[in-house]
């Protein structure tokens, strides 16, 4: 599903990611981890085509990331579906209408939209927050929004950047039970998290991280 | 709705004033275009009227005889330059005097027709082909005299009158072109600031759009959409207010001109009229809200 061949990121002099290489297979669930600045975030950014490597091939879905041209990098981003620690919500539209977004964007014919939202807001445990903003939600609840968002599309690849960095224990641990039926019943997930309970207690494959450098894979 | 067209209403509700502002400048413009396109309209119609008024009578000699009215009649008509040749005879002619003077009835009854001599009355394609045609249709025999016909207020000829007319009507054209030229600069500028200004509010939506994978076709479609809202409501209010005033003023334009057809008489023709500038205004107005949209667009990713 992934596979990082030597892959280095650099800001200025500072090497973000050195000589990286792993593979992640289709069903995996990965949990990225190390201290902050170790080079997570970078990771996924990579994933994302957010920024280039310096050097090295990322390969997704049989797709070389570091040669795919700029208009078909949106066309590779619906095929990921992503949850960001900061939520990264529209503010200005209902729960529900942050979820047929997704939908919108990914071209899906808008009478399967019902159907999918009311399904995905089950699965996520907010049916009954649908219509309402953001700014009426919980940090769980928008946490759940956007796994909603990013689920609702069926994407091939699941990411989520600490997605319990700003929830209580019980909220995180709801969430990550979330993670893990969305799992077993196929999905391929990476997790960059720095929660070392969270990480025991889901007992999946560990991608470890130090200054830049790969320490476990 | 559709997602593009919920996002830019959504948009406009919350800054009123700003698409106030854009919808006022664009409803200006418009209704400045539309009343220019009618002045323009209708100073065509008067100068195609008094064109094709009969500009020449060439009078016929008394002695004239019907084969020889006939023949010249016949020379003139295939002559390119010159249309709507008709013979007055006279009787026609007296009739023509009775009806110009029937509010004196002492002026006609002293006069019979063989007082008024029989012509031949015709108009020009071109009114600078008078003179020569003049100078031709006095050489010929059973011709006894050629004049233009008569004075019109100040003016000296019909043709003095078509040419003050076609100076008007250029003032007209280039001013009025030069008045909707600035104000569709202005609406212009309007529009992309103010699209400008939404894309910079936007700026975090457009982030976690491109992060879901958004095309970049999907982050503008809002925008276009908001900018054909401003355009295409300017173009209704402009063009609306423009034809209600019109109508308002009709009466009184068309009994002040008279016969002169400065507007269509009927109702399909004027209905077509409006619907012809209005057809005009819808494309422009597209063409200013896709134009204005992408420049803002543009801009904005470029500063960042």
């Amino acid at each position: 599903m992934i596979k990082f061949k030597n892959v280095t990121k650099k800001y200025g002099d500072i090497a973000a990611l050195s000589n990286i290489s792993f593979e992640i297979e289709k069903g995996e669930f990965v949990f990225i981890t190390g201290p902050s600045g170790a080079g997570k975030t970078t990771l996924i950014k990579l994933i994302l085509r957010e920024i280039f490597p310096d050097s090295g091939e990322i390969i997704f879905d049989g797709i070389n990331l570091s040669h795919t041209p700029e208009k078909e990098i949106p066309e590779i981003r619906r095929k990921i579906g992503t949850v960001f620690q900061d939520f990264k919500v529209l503010p200005e539209r209902t729960l529900r209408e942050n979820v047929e977004v997704a939908l919108a964007v990914c071209g899906i014919n808008r009478e399967e939209w019902k159907e999918r939202v009311d399904k995905i807001l089950e699965l996520v445990g907010l049916s009954e927050r649908a219509e309402l903003f953001p700014s009426q939600l919980a940090g769980g609840e928008l946490q759940r929004a956007s796994l909603a968002r990013a689920l609702v599309v069926n994407p091939k690849l699941l990411m989520a950047d600490e997605p319990t960095g700003n929830l209580d224990w019980d909220t995180s641990d709801g969430i990550m039970r979330l993670f893990e039926k969305i799992n077993k019943e196929g999905k391929t997930i990476i997790m960059a998290t720095h929660n070392r309970e969270i990480i025991a207690k889901l007992n999946k494959r560990v991608i470890a991280l130090k200054d830049g450098k790969l320490t476990k894979s | 709705m559709n997602i593009h067209l919920k996002t830019a209403v959504d948009y406009i509700k919350r800054a009123p004033f700003q698409a106030l502002a854009a919808v006022f400048v664009l409803a200006l413009t418009f209704f400045v275009a539309t009343i220019l396109s009618i002045l323009v309209y209708s100073s065509g119609k008067i100068i195609r009227y008094f064109e094709t008024r009969p500009q020449v009578i060439a009078f016929l000699k008394d002695g004239a005889s019907p084969e020889q009215i006939t023949a010249l009649q016949n020379h003139l008509s295939i002559d390119g330059r010159i249309k709507g040749v008709k013979y007055v005879s006279k009787e026609e002619a007296l009739s023509i005097y009775k009806e110009a003077t029937k509010d004196n009835p002492l002026l006609s009854e002293l006069v019979s027709p063989s007082i008024f001599p029989a012509s031949l009355e015709f108009s020009l394609n071109d009114l600078n082909y008078a003179e020569d045609i003049i100078e031709e249709v006095k050489k010929e025999a059973v011709v006894d005299q050629v004049g233009f016909t008569a004075n019109l207020g100040s003016e000296s000829s019909v043709g003095n009158v078509v040419s003050r007319l076609r100076t008007i009507t250029l003032y007209l054209r280039l001013g009025g072109g030069i008045l909707v030229g600035v104000l569709g600069v202005t609406s212009f500028l309007v529009l992309t600031v103010i699209i400008g200004m939404r894309m910079t509010t936007r700026r975090g939506e457009v982030e976690i759009l491109n992060l879901i994978g958004a095309s970049p076709g999907f982050i503008r479609s809002p925008i276009i959409v908001e900018a054909l809202i401003y355009s295409l409501v300017g173009v209704a209010v402009g063009w609306l207010t423009s034809l209600v005033i019109i109508l308002y003023l009709t009466p009184s334009v068309v009994n002040y001109f008279g016969e002169i057809p400065i507007l269509p008489r009927d109702t399909v023709g004027f209905l077509l009229l409006f619907g012809a500038i209005l057809g005009g205004e819808l494309l422009a107005g597209t063409a200013l809200a896709l134009l204005g949209s992408m420049l803002a667009v543009t801009r904005v990713k470029r500063g960042r």
